[in-house]
C-alpha cells in the first residue's frame, strides 16, 4: 500500500485538538493498552498517534484500527506529554464516519438516538418491570425534539439508513 | 434495568437524601459509540440535558459512570472553550434551550461514599461471607483531571463501601482492567477474552461474587459471562451486584424486594446460603 501523506488532514486533528503536537513516541500508552496487549500489537496507539502526526489519512481511514479502541483512558491517564489519544481517535472517528466507513453497531445505536432520543429505548416489558418493582412511570424525551435538533445539525446526514439495523441488543432485561 | 434503579431509590430514601426523576432527558449521551460518530452532536446532546436541570439548581446523579463521564466532560469542555458553548448553544436555540454554567454531576457511588457514616449507622443485616470482586471499571474514575473522584490506579472508594457492609473485598491481578463491553460492538471475541482474564483473576483470588458501579460493566459481567464460558469452556457462575443492590441488602432489602431474580445469574442461593436473606 502507498502511503500518501496529506497535511492538510494532520492540520485538521489538531485544529480539533493540539495535544497532538506534544507526543515524543514513548509508546507509554502502547505499554498500558489493554487491546495493545490482546492483539500482540496489531492494535496500537503509539502507532495511530504517529499516523496523526505524519498526515497519513488513507491508512488511518481505510484500515480502521482505531474502533478498536475501548476508551478505557489507561493512556490517557499515563500519557507524559498529556496527549488525548481518545479524543483524537475521536476526530479519527468523525472523519471515517464523514467518508461512510462507520461501523454497524455504531450506526444502529447512532440511528435509535436519533430516531427515539436515547441508545435503548423503554420497551413494554421493561415498563412493567418497572412497575412490578415499585417505580413511578418516568417520562423520556420527546423524540421530536432530539430528532430536531439533531437534524439541524446534519446528524442524520452522517448515518447509513441502507443497512439492517439491529436494534435488539442484549440490554433488554 | 430497573431492578438497578429500584434499589438506588430504597437506599437513598433511607438515607434521607431526595431524588427525583429527570425528565425529558436523552441519552446522555454514551462518551464511547457517540462522540465517535459526531462529537459536535454528543457535546450538543449532552449540554441539553445538563440545560434541563440548570434551572432547578438540582444536582444530577447517575447510576451510570458513561453518563457520567460525558457530563462532566462536557461541563469541563464547554466551561474551558467558549467558542464550542457558543456553537452549542446556536445549536440548541433550534429547540428553544441554552445552557448557561456548570451543572454538579455525580455518580451515585460518590454519593454514597460521601454519606458513609449515615450508612453505616442504618445497617441491619451483615454481609459477611460475601468476598467480592470490586470491579471499578474506567469511566468511573478516568480521566481523573475531569472525573476528579477516586485515585485511578489505586482506587479505594468502592473497597471501603463494600467492607463497611460487612462484605470482603478481594484483590485480585485485573482489577483496574476494563471490562470489555465496547469491544463488543467492533470484535466479539476479544470482549470476551478480556473479560475471561478478569473472570480468572477473580475465581484465583477466590471471591464468590462481583461488583459493579455501571450499568453496562453488570451487562458485561452478568450476561456474558455465559459467552465466555462457551468460547474457553469454563464454568464461570459468579452473581453481579451492583453496588446499591449490595447496600440495599446491608439495609434489610430481600431479593424479592430488589427484583434480584431478574439477574442473568441469580444470587439467591448464594445469599440464602451465607444467611444474608432468608430462606423462604
Ligand atoms: S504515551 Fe503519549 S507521548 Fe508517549 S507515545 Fe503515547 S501519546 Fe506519545
Ligand atoms: S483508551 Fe484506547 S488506546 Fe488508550 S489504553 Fe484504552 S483501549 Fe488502549
Amino acid at each position: 500500500m502507498t502511503l500518501t501523506i496529506d497535511y492538510d488532514f494532520r492540520k485538521q486533528i489538531r485544529s480539533y485538538n493540539a495535544s497532538l503536537d506534544y507526543c515524543f513516541q514513548c509508546s507509554t500508552c502502547t505499554g498500558i493498552c489493554p487491546v495493545a496487549q490482546l492483539t500482540n500489537g496489531d492494535f496500537n496507539p503509539r502507532k495511530l498517534i504517529e499516523a496523526s502526526l505524519l498526515g497519513l489519512k488513507d491508512m488511518l481511514i481505510e484500515e480502521p484500527k482505531v474502533w478498536y479502541c475501548l476508551t478505557c483512558q489507561k493512556c490517557v491517564e499515563l500519557c507524559p506529554q498529556k496527549v488525548e489519544l481518545t479524543e483524537i481517535f475521536d476526530v479519527i472517528k468523525n472523519y471515517c464516519v464523514k467518508e461512510g466507513k462507520i461501523p454497524e453497531a455504531f450506526n444502529s445505536q447512532a440511528i435509535s438516538v436519533l430516531e427515539t432520543g436515547v441508545a435503548l429505548p423503554f420497551s413494554d416489558p421493561i415498563m412493567k418491570r418497572r412497575r412490578q418493582l415499585g417505580l413511578e412511570d418516568y417520562k423520556t424525551v420527546d423524540p421530536k425534539e432530539i430528532k430536531t435538533l439533531l437534524k439541524s445539525i446534519g446528524f442524520d446526514k452522517l448515518l447509513r439508513f441502507d443497512t439492517p439495523t439491529t436494534d435488539k441488543k442484549e440490554g433488554g432485561k | 434495568m430497573p431492578f438497578i434503579e429500584s434499589s438506588a431509590k430504597k437506599v437513598f430514601e433511607k438515607l434521607d437524601i431526595k431524588m427525583t426523576n429527570m425528565e425529558n432527558a436523552s441519552c446522555c449521551p454514551d462518551p464511547t459509540g457517540f462522540p465517535a460518530v459526531d462529537q459536535t452532536a454528543w457535546l450538543t446532546l449532552g449540554a441539553r440535558n445538563l440545560s434541563l436541570v440548570e434551572n432547578k439548581k438540582d444536582d444530577i446523579i447517575s447510576l451510570c459512570s458513561g453518563c457520567v463521564e460525558t457530563l462532566k466532560m462536557v461541563n469541563h469542555t464547554l466551561g474551558e472553550d467558549p467558542a464550542k458553548m457558543e456553537e452549542v448553544n446556536n445549536n440548541l436555540a433550534k429547540i428553544d434551550k441554552k445552557l448557561n454554567g456548570k451543572v454538579v454531576v455525580k455518580h451515585a457511588g460518590q454519593l454514597l461514599y460521601e454519606n458513609l457514616d449515615v450508612l453505616k449507622s442504618k445497617i441491619v443485616k451483615s454481609l459477611k461471607g460475601l468476598k467480592v470482586a470490586v470491579h471499578y471499571g474506567c469511566h468511573f474514575l478516568s480521566p481523573s483531571e475531569i472525573i476528579q473522584w477516586d485515585n485511578p490506579f489505586e482506587p479505594t472508594t468502592v473497597d471501603e463501601i463494600v467492607r463497611a457492609l460487612g462484605a470482603e473485598s478481594l484483590d485480585y491481578d485485573s482489577r483496574l482492567q476494563c471490562c470489555g463491553n465496547p469491544l463488543l460492538k467492533t470484535d466479539k471475541d476479544l470482549a470476551y477474552d478480556l473479560l475471561y482474564k478478569k473472570l480468572s483473576d477473580m475465581k484465583n483470588a477466590g471471591i464468590n461474587c462481583i461488583t459493579v458501579v455501571c450499568p453496562s460493566c453488570f451487562l458485561q459481567f452478568d450476561y456474558q459471562q455465559r459467552a465466555v464460558n462457551k468460547k474457553y469452556g469454563t464454568e464461570f457462575k459468579f452473581p453481579v451486584l451492583y453496588l446499591t443492590e449490595l447496600v440495599a441488602l446491608a439495609l434489610g432489602f430481600n431479593d424479592k424486594e430488589l427484583g434480584l431474580k431478574f439477574h442473568g445469574i441469580k444470587p439467591k442461593k448464594m445469599l440464602q446460603e451465607l444467611n444474608i436473606i432468608s430462606n423462604e
